[in-house]
């Protein structure tokens, strides 16, 4: 019985939407609507986590000396996406809000939701200048920027265990080469070359991003995202699928990688225990290790850059991962000159300190300033050394593309790595995704 | 619930009111609240779902409609169709496994001593857990690495469980068994107990063991509690939802994409709630078939009574 009413609870869920969009009051901590004229307010919608400590403060800041209030609302953590989905296009829309640029503010563009921060830029050349270029692309669509960096980056380190390196004598891997021959001296003493949480599908998708982007460069997704289909057939793709299976039948990952989960600490728990030497995973693997295994991560949490590959295309300082969150800001905002001034926060001192205090890497061109007060210096300075040097940040897959190709994305990537499809099934898969 | 509840109701008044002898029709106000949330959380939601599976939306701005396509794109789908299967092999996979298992339990249950009550309260207790932390707990026991298959390597040889279809099926089926079998064993506890004992002491007397009793009375006086069991598991085998996202998210690739995760993918990750809708329609259609075809063949909607002619 208790299943049969949840299924009729699901049904009402997808349908009374509909209904929800018109009845959902403002959520979170402020209350009011930015619909109401001359209210002399604007909200600003963020994910709601530990970050919004930074942003409580930003917005108090901002009301010191602004005529116009600054409201900041929440929406908790796994809720977000779907609720600004349903919220966006009502009278309850926020002036301001959080998001993770790329496909997943496309569809808001495409319905002409948001505004162009072009014109706000020419009167203040700052709203770009003082962002790390790479970063900052993130949020640009069909050539024009509609966000500004507003958390702290995260990109795709290779992290290892050092002892267990040491101890099999092999060094953290420079190329590509080098890393499958360590995968095979490890292998010989028993070890688990790479953890890989592939139960969580994400994981996974790393390593594609990162062989795809060394051998051709960042241009071929460019053009496959861009609706090119024949850039997945191409040679550079099947060379990239071809380095991967490679790997795979080298038993990098073990056999049991569907099976592990990152999200649940299975493919940490395996980097710290010694049982496997590395871990392609975000820059969160610092957090998430110094809070598993704080003795560890001081002993031999090793990091470095992903290996280069010989004959590639793509600049061996390209980097992957979540460049960054960004504010992106409502077409029918009735305070955009109010909105422009509390962008500007957004590469303050004061906003850079206060994130870098609860251990966020924010991507403005001050940030160095503020490095050695970091939690762990060194780390954080490798951090923004690789990103500022990056030509090009590929912003995840799944979060460049729009959200209906996330789960054809995942499926395929899983399906490849434990060779339900071969390389033209991959193709073909890609070929299939909706590009927007 | 609420439907027997309201159609009860009038039923049982109508004679009064068609004789003229009540005033009031309190019949018909006493099933108005039941029947009001009936229509307000089942019908409209089921309306406006069927509505959506014709239009295009994306959560922004007002459905378009889009004519049969997301029908049409429904039915060309291999993984539409291959969801279906998924649904009704574990539907079958749940029915096979918990059904023996919960007779014999519920049975054993319905005796009278004392260990066997306080046995059967400990093992009620996975019923009381949420389906969630139901499936956390079991994806951290079969951890490959850390959880039980690093230490009984003899039986998970590499403990890829979750890798494989038929390890992740089982993994499923396994885990719904446990949840779901102390609540079908309280069905036929309850039922067990409602047999009269006076054909235990007839059986008795005419020199029939234990294993014959089971066979010639007990099991047949169950006849309506399994019919009840197996609907309800049906229907809930069907709707399997939460242990699939949180144990294996449809994986691996689409292994064991049943047709609610599917729905969950198009409506909620991907925002096309137009195919969403379709996926849930066509769900909401196949179970009912599914359990008018149950009802029919097995005799229930003629609710025999099991002590016809005592």
């Amino acid at each position: 019985m208790r299943r049969h009413a949840r299924i009729s609870r699901a049904l009402a869920a997808g349908s009374a939407a509909v209904v929800l969009g018109m009845t959902l009051t403002a959520c979170g901590s402020g209350s009011g609507s930015s619909g109401d004229s001359g209210s002399g307010e604007i909200h600003v919608l963020v994910y709601g986590d530990a970050t919004n400590k930074v942003e409580k403060q930003i917005v108090d800041t901002f009301n010191k000396t602004s005529k116009v209030k600054a409201v900041l609302d929440t929406i908790p953590g796994a809720d977000y996406q779907q609720k600004l989905q349903t919220i966006i296009n009502t009278k309850q829309a926020p002036d301001v809000f959080f998001n993770w640029g790329g496909g997943s503010i496309k569809p808001f563009v495409d319905a002409g939701l948001l505004m162009p921060l072009d014109d706000m830029i020419a009167k203040d050349p700052g709203l770009k200048a003082n962002f790390l270029p790479s970063v900052f692309d993130t949020a640009v669509v069909d050539g024009k920027a509609y966000g500004v960096p507003m958390r702290g980056t995260q990109p795709v380190l290779l992290f290892s265990n050092t002892k267990v390196l040491a101890d099999a004598g092999v060094a953290a891997p420079k190329t590509f080469d080098e890393l499958l021959a360590a995968v095979q001296t490890l292998k010989a003493k028993g070890v688990t070359p790479i953890a890989l949480g592939g139960g969580d599908q994400w994981p996974t998708l790393m390593w594609f991003e990162y062989l795809y982007d060394r051998v051709a460069g960042p241009e071929l997704f460019h053009k496959a995202l861009g609706g090119d289909k024949a850039a997945w057939a191409s040679e550079d793709s099947r060379k990239a699928l071809g380095m991967i299976k490679q790997l795979i039948d080298a038993g990098a990952f073990g056999t049991n990688f569907d099976s592990v989960k990152f999200t649940d600490g299975g493919s940490p728990a395996l980097l710290a225990r010694g049982k496997a030497a590395f871990e392609l995973m975000g820059s969160w693997e610092y957090s998430t290790q110094q809070d598993a295994n704080p003795d560890f991560t001081k002993a031999s949490l090793g990091y470095s850059s992903f290996p280069t590959v010989a004959g590639g295309k793509g600049d061996p300082k390209n980097v992957v991962g979540n460049t960054n969150n960004f504010y992106s800001v409502l077409k029918k905002t009735k305070h955009p000159e109010a909105v422009a001034e509390f962008l500007k926060l957004q590469y303050s001192d004061e906003f850079v300190q206060g994130q870098m205090a609860i251990g966020n890497l924010p991507t403005t061109t001050n940030t160095p300033k503020f490095l050695s007060g970091a939690a762990n210096p060194a780390y954080s300075t490798f951090q923004f050394d690789l990103v500022k040097a990056a030509p090009s940040f590929q912003l995840s897959w799944d979060q460049a593309y729009p959200p209906a190709a996330i789960t054809p994305i995942h499926q395929a990537v899983q399906q490849f790595f434990n060779g339900q499809i071969d390389e033209n099934g991959f193709v073909k898969a890609m070929q299939a995704l909706p590009s927007s | 619930m609420t439907t027997t509840l309201a159609t009860g109701a009038v039923t049982q008044r109508r004679p009064a009111s068609r004789a003229g002898t009540a005033v009031t029709r309190p019949g018909f106000a006493w099933a108005l609240p039941a029947t009001v949330f009936f229509v307000l959380f089942a019908i409209v939601p089921l309306v406006l779902v069927a509505v959506l599976s014709f239009t295009r939306w994306n959560g922004l701005g007002s459905p378009e409609f889009a004519g049969l396509d997301n029908w049409s794109r429904l039915f060309d789908d291999p993984v539409m169709v291959k969801s279906l299967w998924l649904s009704l092999l574990l539907t079958l996979l749940g029915v096979a496994v918990q059904t023996p298992i919960s007779i014999l339990l519920g049975v054993w249950a319905a005796g009278n001593q004392r260990n066997r009550a306080v046995l059967s309260a400990i093992y009620f207790v996975p019923l009381l857990l949420s389906a969630t932390a139901v499936s956390v707990l079991w994806r951290a026991l079969l951890d490959p690495n850390f959880g039980i298959p690093a230490e009984a390597e003899w039986l998970f040889g590499d403990g890829n469980l979750f890798g494989t279809q038929t390890g992740a099926i089982g993994v499923l089926v396994l885990v719904g068994a446990w949840q779901f079998t102390p609540f079908h064993t309280l069905i036929y506890q309850g039922a067990a107990r409602a047999v009269p004992q006076v054909l235990y002491q007839a059986a008795a007397i005419d020199g029939a063991g234990t294993v014959r009793q089971f066979f010639h009375i007990t099991l047949p006086q169950l006849r309506n509690a399994i019919i009840t069991s197996v609907i309800l598991m049906v229907v809930g085998g069907l709707t399997t939802f939460d242990t699939v996202l949180i144990l294996t998210q449809g994986g691996p690739g689409t292994d064991t994409t049943i047709s609610a995760y599917y729905m969950y993918q198009k409506a909620f990750k991907g925002f096309d709630f137009g195919t969403g809708s379709a996926v849930a329609l066509l769900l909401v259609l196949v179970a009912a078939v599914i359990s008018l075809v149950v009802v029919r063949l097995s005799g229930y909607d003629r609710m025999r009574s099991t002590t016809e002619g005592l």
